[in-house]
């Protein structure tokens, strides 16, 4: 079992209403295999995509005011 | 591309299953687990979405690796004492060799989990012990009870004699070991409970 292209970020969305507008941003750039674990320190947001890169994340989850770093 | 190693997907789920109890669902962290597997956190995030989905895989594996233990050699259709004989030797080496994991299922069977968790093995686990016990009535070797209270007799004695096993101590605090007499001991007196009498005072 291969599991390819998860990108990991460290996060601070980390209430529901943060949650419902990162949802909006998703969903407005067609992103669709995505969570957030809201019971992680981290708040460790979880992508799985064959398209999109890191930064492209980064700059997306950043623009709309949260914190988002590559997860290591 | 990342590939899953076996392995490591192994290491994870035995220390979870053993933060798990230790710690109970509030206390475990994704942050614990890796450091008990001395891996990254985001190596966990590659094989879980969050620490939901990975209570939720890892127990579901675990009951359906018990619920194939438990259900070894048992046929529905076996005469009662023989067929319940074997539940009792089935579910014996089930819990007495994975005290961490029926556990956690019990941890799992009092939480928010247990909808999602026990939903497909009610399916795979009460058909076959529903029509064990439904075929017994019907042959007349048990009488017709309900199925709750059957399984209180036949297995809650049994269960019991696990759990201080699985302690080391019994009821008064002192050092206890279950033995196999102990067990089929229990098992002849739990089969008097359920055996239907016949009109001369004996056992079918």
């Amino acid at each position: 079992m291969g599991f390819k292209n998860i990108l990991l970020f460290k996060t601070d969305i980390r209430t529901i209403e943060d949650k419902q507008l990162i949802a909006k941003v998703m969903d407005d750039n067609k992103i669709d295999q995505w969570t957030v674990d809201q019971q992680d320190i981290d708040c460790v947001l979880r992508i799985v995509s064959d398209k999109l890169k890191l930064t492209d994340i980064i700059q997306l989850v950043s623009r709309n005011g949260y914190l988002c770093e590559e997860l290591t | 591309m990342r590939v899953r190693d076996l392995n490591k997907v192994e290491l994870v789920k035995q220390k979870a299953i053993e933060l798990l109890v230790s710690d109970g669902f509030e206390g475990f962290t994704m942050n614990k687990l890796a450091k008990a597997c001395k891996l990254s956190v985001a190596t966990l995030y590659i094989y879980y979405e969050d620490k939901d989905d990975l209570i939720l895989k890892i127990g579901i594996e675990e009951v359906q690796r018990m619920v194939a233990i438990m259900l070894e050699d048992f046929d529905p259709e076996l005469p009662f004492a023989e067929g319940l004989r074997q539940q009792w030797k089935n579910r014996a080496k089930c819990m007495i060799e994975n005290p961490l994991s029926a556990q956690m299922i019990e941890q799992l069977r009092n939480s928010t989990y247990q909808d999602k968790m026990f939903e497909n093995f009610k399916k795979i686990f009460g058909l076959p012990l529903g029509k064990f016990m439904q075929n017994a009535v019907d042959r007349g070797e048990i009488n017709a009870i309900p199925l709750e209270v059957y399984w209180c007799v036949a297995f809650a004695p049994l269960y019991s004699l696990i759990r201080f096993h699985n302690d080391g101590q019994s009821l008064a605090g002192s050092a206890f070991v279950l033995t196999d007499k102990m067990i089929w001991d229990t098992f002849e007196l739990v089969l008097k409970a359920l055996k239907k009498i016949n009109q001369y005072g004996n056992g079918l």
